[in-house]
């Protein structure tokens, strides 16, 4: 398990003038989960496409075991160390759920399991029943639809996973449901979690809560997050 | 693997759209089929008439090139010795040459069929004296194999076919009008050198189905008992030669050159030219034949061929809008596998299974549909394009020039028909080209969309869409 690290990062979107980042050193550490707050329009889905390698920093680099993400393979880094839920989901709509979740594994070079039963089992996880996945995407609600979505991610097992909006369009019961996979991703399979969200729910599982605003995070108060954790352990239904 | 599986998943999942590509591109096999195995049948046609009908070259008089050039057939008719045709024949560019020749004749003792005058190959004219005319018609060839009409319209009913010098068969027409038998001798005068006389023995006798007269307008300006196929009387070329006749004058002369390559006419032509042929023959082949009986063919080849050229333009333009436009829709999927980390070559991978499995889908239906409509077509277009050729009333056909013995009826088309029948094959070569068009469509409908597809980053592509 390696440490995802920005060092220095500022970043522009070409032929913009607003600066997003601004020589922001963050680290992201195994067994932890991470969430990023922030207005809309603060930046925060842009931080999750250079996390995942989609985009490169203007300047600064963004390291993953020590190595910059610039210099390395991004593609075999997305295959096989990260695992990436958007916030526009990008399911492949014809699809059903489960050919979505067996091609992203099938690409990510799983091997040895049979990944229709391993695509069952995460669906079944997150609520989804064995019918609906075998809907095609554009068949399936909003909610069952980012479902699909987080299933996808975790299912090549990843040691990132690197979400944004996870639970948008999720009720509180599914939510608490998705919340406790992360955790329990992070607490016991040691995988690191950065989840950027708006939700207040979401940062009761956070090890560790930046905000972001101006292009520059802030760690926010920890203790609530403490709080809000056992909450969770104990009860989980109840949170809030 | 999984690209391949996944590329048949997907093409179930735009059904629409695949269907189209897949109806235009079948629309294009079907009849790329119909034109190669068209084209190919009539070309296999077109050598074999080559090899045959365009290897044949006459070397005659051209009394219409003469007439055009201000001379007169009769008076400056040019004579060759005999000799020198047979030394043509000798040429290195031959394959083997068949001989005949014509000599119109009279006879003391012989009534023409159709003769309208007194018979025995006289007439009175006005004044009242009496000259001979020719009714009767020596026909003379290298090998009574060649003859025309023999085994179909013509049989020998008594006696045999001629074999050595001065032997000769006639139409039981022409035996029963003078009373002839089996062993009878007959004599016969050339009309144009009146010193050299036929005594002929009759070995043969022969019922004839052919019609009288070549063309039924011989008859509108009165009789030509000379020209009326019973008339005929047929023996060896050594019969001519044997006479010893000196040069084609009065002689008719028809003798067959076969090349053995059809390029080699020109050659042939330099050859007897140098060796003294005068400038009033012609050396060519019957392309007045070779013209009617290919025509057709040649018809349905360049409309298969031009039908076929439209429907490639129009599809590959179709294919490749399409192919464009599938590029939007496709952008969003491709940004997709590209952000979970797969690779362009990949992706373009599965893009172009995608295309080559339609194609090869197609491939074997449009081999299958094509070949069995093929026939169908061509015999259709053949029939319309036979008919359309018999009916254009050629008026060369019609056209009758005599001079010193020699004649020039027609302009060689008669009794040459249009070929009316193809029979098409699907061979490995056809089978090759159609695949090589198909795999082109298919390269053609795909990287259009993967050369522009996979420029983008992944990205750009999600962002797009959102
Ligand atoms: N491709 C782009 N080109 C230029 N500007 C962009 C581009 N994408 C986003 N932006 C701008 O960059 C800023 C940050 O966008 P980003 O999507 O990261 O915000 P966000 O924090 O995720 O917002 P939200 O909470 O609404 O998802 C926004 O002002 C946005 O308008
Ligand atoms: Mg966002």
């Amino acid at each position: 398990m390696s440490v995802l690290a920005l060092k220095d990062v500022s970043y522009k979107y070409e032929g913009t003038t607003r600066v997003i980042f601004k020589d922001v050193n963050l680290t992201f550490e195994p067994g932890k989960v991470y969430t990023i707050v922030g207005k809309s329009g603060s930046g925060k889905s842009t931080l999750l496409s250079l996390l995942s390698g989609l985009d490169t920093a203007t300047s600064g680099k963004v390291e993953i075991g020590g190595e910059s993400l610039a210099s390395i393979n991004r593609n075999h880094y997305r295959r096989k160390k990260a695992g990436i839920i958007f916030q526009s989901l990008n399911l492949l709509p014809n699809a059903t759920a489960i050919d979505n979740i067996v091609l992203s594994m099938n690409i990510s070079g799983v091997t040895g399991i049979d990944k229709k039963a391993r695509a069952l089992e995460l669906l079944e996880k997150v609520g989804i029943s064995q019918e609906k996945a075998n809907r095609k995407i554009v068949k399936l609600s909003g909610g069952e639809q980012q479902r699909i979505g987080i299933a996808r991610a975790l299912a090549h097992n990843p040691e990132l996973i690197i979400a944004d909006e996870p639970t948008g369009s999720l009720d509180k019961d599914t939510e608490v449901k998705v919340l406790k996979i992360f955790r329990s991703l992070a607490q016991e399979e040691g995988k690191c979690v950065i989840i950027v969200t708006h939700s207040k729910k979401v940062t009761t599982i956070a090890d560790e809560i930046w905000g972001l605003e101006k292009g520059s995070f802030r760690q926010l108060d920890p203790s609530e997050v403490q709080a809000g954790r056992e909450i969770i352990a104990k009860k989980g239904r109840k949170l809030v | 693997m999984y690209l391949f599986t996944n590329a048949i998943k997907n093409l179930g999942r735009n059904k629409g759209r695949n269907m189209l590509i897949a109806v235009i591109t079948l629309a294009i096999i079907i009849s790329t089929v119909v034109t190669l195995t068209i084209n190919n049948a009539a070309a296999r046609v077109v050598d074999d008439i080559r090899l045959d009908l365009g290897s044949r070259v006459s070397v005659r008089q051209d009394f219409i090139e003469m007439r055009q050039m201000g001379l007169d057939g009769r008076r400056d008719a040019q004579h060759i010795p005999l000799t020198d045709f047979v030394a043509f024949s000798e040429s290195e560019f031959l394959r083997h040459t068949t001989f005949s020749a014509d000599v119109l004749a009279w006879s003391d003792s012989l009534f023409a069929i159709d003769d309208p005058n007194l018979g025995e190959g006289t007439r009175v004219l006005d004044d009242g004296s009496v000259m001979n005319e020719e009714t009767l018609r020596l026909v003379t060839i290298s090998d009574p194999e060649l003859l025309p009409d023999f085994g179909t319209l013509r049989e020998i009913v008594d006696g045999r076919m001629f074999d050595g010098i001065n032997e000769a068969v006639i139409s039981e027409a022409l035996a029963a009008h003078n009373d002839i038998s089996v062993g009878d001798t007959i004599e016969i005068i050339g009309a144009y050198a009146t010193d050299r006389m036929f005594s002929l023995t009759v070995v043969g006798i022969y019922s004839d189905a052919t019609d009288e007269y070549l063309n039924p307008w011989i008859t509108m300006f009165g009789l030509f008992p000379a020209l009326n196929r019973r008339n005929e009387i047929i023996a060896s070329f050594d019969t001519l030669l044997a006479s010893s006749w000196e040069t084609n004058a009065g002689l008719d002369i028809d003798f067959h050159y076969f090349l053995s390559n059809p390029d080699y006419l020109e050659a042939f032509e330099v050859e007897v030219r140098a060796m003294g042929l005068p400038f009033t023959y012609n050396v060519d082949i019957n392309r007045a034949a070779f013209e009617r009986v290919t025509g057709p063919l040649a018809g349905i080849s360049s409309a298969a061929f031009t039908f076929m050229v439209v429907v490639l333009v129009l599809g590959a333009i179709t294919l490749g809008l399409m192919s464009y436009m599938a590029v939007r829709e496709r952008k969003y999927e491709v940004g997709v596998l590209r952000a979970m980390g797969l690779e362009r070559g990949r992706v373009a991978i599965g893009i172009i299974s995608e295309a080559v499995m339609i194609a090869a889908v197609c491939l074997v239906i449009g081999l299958g549909v094509g070949s069995a409509v093929a026939q169908p077509i061509a015999n259709g277009m053949l029939s319309g394009r036979v008919a359309e050729a018999e009916a254009v009333e050629n008026p060369g056909a019609n056209r009758a020039l005599f001079a010193g013995g020699q004649m020039q009826i027609g302009d060689g088309t008669a009794g040459y028909v249009p070929v009316s029948e193809i029979q098409l094959n699907l061979g490995v070569d056809i089978i090759l080209q159609i695949i090589i068009i198909t795999l082109g469509l298919a390269a053609l409908t795909s990287i259009i969309g993967v050369v522009i597809i996979t420029q983008y980053e992944p990205l750009i592509i999600l962002r797009e869409r959102t």
